[in-house]
């Protein structure tokens, strides 16, 4: 925002006695960090507007009678500027400063979680007198008082910058943290009863500039000089946020936002932030076997020799399914042990619904091509989303179309049934559906807009240069719609971003863990794709699979039936599966199974074999996020023990007379990069027609919040205690004709089940419902119904 | 007293009045008090339901302004000012004769409910100074022994007059004033008067004028 202004017109300044030239707009607090004085300060951050509220940043200015903020004033040209480092009068003003921020500081260091790394305690030192001569009183308020379940406030440590409640307003657009009261009563606060209720909150304890917010997590558990930092990526979702992990003594004490402008900028969201004790939970630690139906404790060679066997007896009939959680080079390994060690093209990394249309737009539209970047929906005309709620979904992705949509007004367009929280705050423009119409009403944008609202409009935006479809997994429940997307990319120009949930969607679809596809978005049916992996892989191209191989859906169905000889699973959930009782049917059913895993799980309760492996912080790697950016991150815990998937799955070939390579990170990494990228014909897009229209009863809409019931944020309460509370949405017309009012229960009925909740009327189209898919008492799964399908709802009684 | 779909509505009406509807709020705010003598929990979700801002953001304004209050004032709500002018020639002495007499102090109120007492700051009447406020009317010059015999007044229930003319009537009726302050009441008494215009003349006659920015340091 305030960073570098987008200007050419450079001015002639001096500061300092430096002259030099600046772009038109500089702020002098960052035209002074360019010749390497930092001016002290508090208030200012690079990316939220100036306030000048905390005054550190006084500095002389010739001409002006008083010392003016460097961080609030723009430099003029000629403008000279003094400083600390020049200026006497400047340097006085911010020790006289320094004092009235300390008059009411309770300089409590020793017991303050941010003591070691805090700006007050630096700039104090080097800002401050040297002795105190204060001897009054100073304020006191009860502390600490909660602002969110994570967030503790010591409101006599604030000094009133207004970091936090800025970021509350203009970044995360929940402006319900404010500063309350004036003059010397002035605090930080939220409203009675009205928790700060924001994905992003955690943002906000970083950026405090002195421990005024501290994280209940963390609160108290380490200083910061015993903790070691190590870059990271996050593993939570696919926006790619590059994180600080912390650790002390083998574990991790606390996650923030690491600087990278051309992804996270300097934010995260709370699931990244504080969702990391799921790492230490519930692990596996040896091998083990099943014998009379329990498993056992076995050694590394036992287990990979029972595997080897199990795996070899089905040769012809096997297959591998990977969560969407794996690293790319950890799906590069399965991709490559499916088709090298078990011969076969049976793999999928989308162990959540899914469909084999969607797999084949994957294959023809995403697969190996560098979609838009972050820095491109900056500049877009117009990004339309597709199947895909930005702020459950991506949250970096919405504060993205937030910033640009408040810098200079970016069109989003959101084609939905409902319009959401995450729209809104990005004043976005509803473009309804019936619940399952995206197809439809994609192919009418292609055509010109037909009865979409504002149709017309949203069709001619498309076809500008930059514009942008994001189109989210959801996609895949919309029979005809992933055609539908790649149709109306292909008529308009528009450049499709495919946004999957889960961390290692992307970099499984890249290291080919998808039938049909190989590493490096090469089609398998493609001749020359074979031979140029035959050759990296050092092996005959005709002993490689020649036919597209079944999906998830089929395998598992297959499996169900009693018809797959073996399955070798890593990470994922059943309960995240499309159907999931059919897949546990199927680990019940395969005939053998082998499960590599961190923790117990579903999985590993069914399986002949279970592996122990890694988690991220005991191994290195990469996840790709949607952009198709790679986001590497290096390992916390160099004394780990555990080995990546791509090691075990390595001695498992070694075992079974094959090979594919030494499986560590670094060769898996060379060998997928050796093979560049595919300069080949493109498998072609699908073009399925779109689904008929649904008829009956409302019509289910359902998305994954971000917070929610989900494996990777167990042991985490007060993150689990900023959840969005369970409600069904309907439109006021549809609450009518059901006979309910907001507030009251309704019982929301599918063919499997039923679960209830209150109700809310909100912005929904009508005869349809909103349900979140995966809240703790809200479990779609158990509905056994797809999405725009059909449910039945029932109710009234408050 | 709750707030009434009534309430509401005149929220609306207020809001119509402004191109940014949030300017509404300080006006809505004192609606809020003109019905519960205090803005409310109740008031202030009502206000953010109704401008679409957060219960945060209506709290930030409306404990930031000293004249909402988030206890309830009662029947009349006196103020002292205790500024520098006013303090020195007496209003010192008048806060504390009424503090006394009513055996409250600073921002509380009686226990029956009928005078609020509040040290206020400058209310640009210095050329009367020491000045006390009844109900936000003003009572200009006051000793300690007048203004006592007002608080007497007020609450044997005879009818006081502002030394400026209008009315006292009581604190949530003046609320109801400053959010709708169309009643024909708001110009009511004096605008300036001579002691007000004195220094103006004595300027003028002698060709003073204030300096201009730049000039002097
Ligand atoms: S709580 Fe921290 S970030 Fe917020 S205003 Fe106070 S010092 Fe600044
Ligand atoms: S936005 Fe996604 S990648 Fe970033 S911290 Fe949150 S979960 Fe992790
Ligand atoms: S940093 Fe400039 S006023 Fe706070
Ligand atoms: S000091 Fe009392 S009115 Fe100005």
């Amino acid at each position: 925002m305030t960073l570098a202004p987008e200007t050419s017109d450079l001015i002639n300044v001096e500061i300092d006695g430096v002259e030099m030239n600046v772009p038109k707009g500089t702020l002098i607090i960052r035209a002074a960090e360019l010749i390497g004085t930092e001016v002290p300060r508090f208030c200012d951050h690079p990316l939220l507007a100036p306030v000048a509220a905390c005054r550190m940043c006084l500095v002389e200015i010739e001409g002006n009678p008083k010392p003016q903020p460097a961080c609030a004033i723009e430099l003029t040209p000629g403008m000279k500027v003094r400083t600390q480092r020049s200026s006497e009068v400047a340097e006085k003003a911010q020790q006289g400063v320094m004092e009235f921020l300390l008059a009411n500081h309770p300089l409590d260091c020793p017991v303050c979680d941010k003591g070691g790394e805090c700006p007050l305690q630096n700039q104090a030192m080097s800002a401050g007198r040297a002795e105190s001569r204060h001897d009054i009183p100073k304020r006191i308020f009860d502390k600490p008082v909660p602002i969110n379940t994570e967030i503790l406030l010591d409101r006599e440590r604030c000094v009133s910058c207004a970091r936090c409640t800025r970021f509350a307003d203009q970044i995360a657009g929940d402006p319900k943290l404010e500063l309350l009261e004036r003059g010397a009563k002035q605090q930080v606060g939220v409203a009675n009863d009205e928790p700060f209720d924001s994905y992003f909150s955690g943002n906000t304890i970083q950026i405090c500039p002195v421990g005024a917010l501290t994280s209940s997590s963390y609160r108290f558990r380490a200083r910061p000089f015993d903790l070691v930092s190590t870059p990271t990526t996050c593993e939570h979702c696919a926006s790619g946020c590059s994180l600080r992990t912390d650790a002390r003594r083998g574990e991790v004490t606390r996650r923030l936002a690491w600087h990278d402008a051309d992804v996270n900028e300097d934010w995260n969201c709370d699931k990244g932030r504080f969702a990391f004790t799921y790492l230490s939970q519930d692990r596996i630690n040896s091998p083990m076997i099943r014998e009379n139906g329990e498993l056992r404790v076995a050694s590394w060679p036992e287990a990979l020799d029972v595997a080897a066997r199990g795996l070899r007896s089905a040769q012809g009939s096997t297959a591998v399914l990977t969560g969407g959680r794996l690293t790319m080079e950890d799906a590069y390994a399965y991709a490559k042990f499916a088709r090298v060690v078990l011969g076969t093209d049976d793999i999928d990394f989308r162990a959540r619904r899914s469909s084999s249309e969607e797999a084949a737009f994957l294959r023809a539209s995403i697969a190996g091509d560098c979609g838009p970047t972050y820095a491109d929906l900056d500049k877009a005309p117009i990004v339309l989303l597709v199947a895909f709620e930005p702020e459950d979904e991506s949250p970096i992705v919405l504060l993205r179309l937030r910033a640009a949509s408040l810098r200079r007004g970016l069109r989003v367009v959101a084609l939905s049934p409902i319009a959401s929280r995450g729209l809104e705050k990005i004043a976005g423009e509803w473009a309804p559906i019936a619940p399952g119409a995206d197809a439809g009403a994609l192919h009418a944008l292609a055509q010109g807009g037909g009865d979409v609202p504002n149709g017309a409009s949203i069709a001619e935006a498309l076809r500008q240069p930059g514009a942008v479809i994001l189109v989210g997994e959801r996609i895949a429940d919309v029979s005809g719609g992933p055609s539908a997307v790649a149709a109306l990319a292909a008529a308009t120009g528009a450049r499709i971003g495919w946004v999957p949930r889960r961390a290692g969607e992307r970099g499984a679809l890249e290291a080919g863990a998808l039938s049909g596809l190989l590493p490096g978005g090469r089609p398998l049916d493609d001749v020359h794709a074979r031979a140029q992996l035959a050759q990296v892989w050092g092996v005959d191209a005709a002993d490689l699979p020649t036919s597209v191989g079944r999906d998830g859906a089929s395998i598992v169905s297959a499996a169900a039936a009693g018809g797959l000889g073996a399955l070798v699973v890593g990470g994922l959930e059943p309960r995240d599966a499309a159907q999931p009782a059919a897949m546990r049917r199927a680990l019940d059913n395969a005939g053998f199974v082998v499960s590599l895993e961190t923790r117990r799980t579903e999985v590993t309760d069914r399986a002949d074999v279970v592996l122990p492996v890694a988690v991220v912080t005991e191994k290195s790697g990469t996840f790709v996020d949607w952009e198709g950016r790679r986001r590497p991150f290096a390992r916390v815990f160099g004394d780990a023990l555990m080995m990546s998937d791509g090691r075990v799955l390595a001695m498992l070939a070694d075992v079974m007379d094959s090979s594919i390579g030494r499986g560590d990170v670094k060769s898996l990494r060379n060998e997928l990069d050796s093979l560049g990228p595919w300069t080949g014909a493109r498998a072609v897009a699908p073009s399925d027609s779109a689904a008929a229209e649904q008829t009956g009863g409302p019509l289910l809409v359902t998305w994954r919040l971000l917070l929610d019931d989900a494996a990777l944020q167990e042991g985490e309460p007060n993150l689990a205690g900023t959840r969005r509370r369970t409600v069904a949405v309907v439109s006021a017309a549809t609450a009518a004709s059901l006979g309910v009012a907001a507030g009251q229960r309704v019982t929301v009925t599918g063919p499997a089940g039923s679960v209830s909740m209150p109700v809310e009327i909100g912005s929904i189209v009508d005869n349809a419902v909103w349900l979140p898919s995966n809240a703790s008492d809200c479990a779609i799964a158990s509905l056994g119904v797809a999405p725009g399908q059909p449910v039945r709802v029932s109710g009234g009684a408050a | 007293m709750t707030l009434g779909p009534e309430i509401r509505a005149e929220m609306e009406q207020i809001k119509q009045r402004y191109p940014d509807p949030r300017s509404a709020l300080l006006p809505m705010l004192h609606l809020v008090q003109s019905v519960q003598s205090e803005v409310t929990t109740e008031g202030m979700a009502l206000c953010a339901d109704v401008l679409s801002i957060t219960p945060a953001e209506v709290a930030a304004v409306a404990t930031f302004y000293t004249m909402y209050k988030r206890r309830p004032v009662g029947k009349h709500h006196i103020g002292v000012c205790t500024n520098t002018l006013c303090g020195l020639l007496g209003g010192d002495a008048v806060y504390a004769a009424l503090s006394e007499r009513l055996g409250v102090g600073h921002d509380e109120s009686t226990p029956d409910g009928k005078f609020w007492l509040e040290r206020i700051e400058c209310q640009a009447a210095c050329t009367h100074a020491p000045v006390m406020t009844v109900d936000w009317e003003f009572m200009d010059q006051q000793t300690p022994a007048s203004a006592i015999d007002v608080i007497d007044q007020l609450a044997r229930g005879e009818e006081v007059r502002s030394t400026r003319g209008p009315v006292i009537r009581n604190f949530t009726a003046t609320e109801r004033t400053l959010a709708f302050p169309d009643d024909g009441l708001a110009g009511e008494g004096p605008v300036a008067d001579e002691l007000m215009l004195a220094g103006l003349r004595v300027a003028q006659e002698r060709g003073m004028s204030a300096p201009t920015a730049g000039q002097g340091n």
